[in-house]
């Protein structure tokens, strides 16, 4: 049997791909463009050989395990009692504060992503504030974790930034963060109707 | 890896390994050889000559801070292509980096293009525009794939997507650019 390359064969069947592929591949810059790297090389620190990648990774692992573990803690939130006693001066636990997942500038979340990130954190924020304070600190920890593989991964691209699979797994450290705020608010719709 | 129509010239590897030791001037002899082909594909993908020179500088100065852990797994054009395609995508998670608009025809049909690159609107190369109008996601693959040559997987890889979204915006780019080059036709 011949195996043939998919994309091969749509370059050669496919006009348009042909006369892309008849492009020039090298464009000269209009500018001299040394100067200017050669000019960044003294402050651009050297990396040895990359100790990132095995950090990242167990990073990306603990996020993924922690985020199924939130899933098993939010089914069991427990409807809110209502009234809500008034929080006394003296109390110890006051709400856990809550931040997004910063990512790195060398990463590849775009501003696209982060705007649908931005319209689900509005619902997100009100679905917080209706779990107990338990469960919010339950979540604020595992976006913590999030945040900490965030910046593994990020660590280990600068490193390495040609690595198209550190850029996927920051992309899915990106979509736990997602998924995390979609099962918060899913939560607080449920504790809603049960109340 | 695919890398099309490039062959390392002689002595690259020699260079590389001198670069690798600090040796700017072995560094530079890469640059001279590769610039071309990165800021290609950079103008290419950022669809704006003064971002393309930006990042092209940025691949080389992120180039030579890696290079010391680069292990030649892969060439060393392609090397710098993945590293060229990750400061892409970085530059567009900032606002001023994205340059994407959508309009509607007469029949209320979408049709998605970029903003208007800066292209000689002059220039014969009728594919090389219809490509620049393209919006990025649908750009990126027919960049890597249909230009630079990277299989699918490659440039799904390079591009962090599924596969098969890479085939999915290599059809919808194809169906844009096609009715692009027959708007242009018919004026």
């Amino acid at each position: 049997m011949t195996t043939l390359r998919f994309s091969d064969r749509k370059r050669d069947q496919d006009p348009l791909l042909a006369q892309a592929a008849e492009l020039p591949k090298d464009i000269a810059p209009a500018h001299e463009l040394w100067p200017g790297v050669h000019a960044r090389l003294d402050e651009a620190p050297r990396q040895g050989r990359s100790f990132g990648w095995p950090m990242a990774l167990a990073a990306g692992v603990v996020a993924a395990a922690v985020s199924a573990l939130l899933t098993w803690g939010l089914m069991r939130e427990p409807a809110p009692q209502a009234p809500q006693a008034p929080q006394l001066a003296g109390d110890p636990a006051p709400p856990a504060e809550f931040v997004p997942v910063n990512y790195g500038t060398d990463s590849a979340i775009g501003a696209e992503q982060l705007a649908a990130r931005d319209a689900l954190l509005v619902q997100f924020r009100q679905s917080l504030e209706r779990l107990s304070p338990k469960t919010r600190e339950t979540v604020v920890a595992n976006l913590a974790v999030i945040q900490r593989a965030a910046d593994e991964i990020d660590a280990a691209l600068a490193q390495d930034p040609a690595s198209g699979l550190l850029n996927q797994m920051l992309v899915r450290a990106y979509q736990q963060e997602l998924q995390l705020y979609s099962k918060v608010v899913t939560t607080g719709g449920d504790i809603m109707r049960r109340s | 890896m695919t890398d099309l129509a490039r062959q390392p010239k002689a002595g690259e590897d020699e260079r590389i390994a001198l670069a690798r030791q600090g040796d700017v001037r072995a560094f530079e002899a890469l640059y001279r050889e590769h610039v071309g082909r990165v800021y290609g594909l950079c103008l290419r993908m950022a669809g704006e000559p003064q971002a393309a020179e930006d990042l092209t500088q940025d691949t080389f100065v992120n180039a030579w801070r890696s290079l010391p852990g680069y292990e030649g797994r892969s060439s060393l054009a392609t090397w710098l292509h993945r590293i060229a395609v990750n400061a892409v995508l970085a530059k567009r998670r900032s606002p001023v980096g994205r340059n994407e608009i959508s309009l509607t025809d007469e029949s209320g049909e979408q049709m998605e293009f970029a903003a208007e690159q800066d292209m000689d609107e002059a220039t014969p190369i009728d594919l090389e525009r219809a490509i620049a109008a393209l919006p990025p996601g649908a750009r990126d693959i027919v960049v890597l794939h249909g230009i630079y040559g990277y299989s699918h997987e490659e440039a799904a890889t390079m591009l962090g997507l599924a596969v098969g979204t890479c085939k999915a915006q290599l059809h919808r780019a194809r169906n844009l650019m096609r009715g692009r080059m027959r708007m242009e036709a018919a004026t």
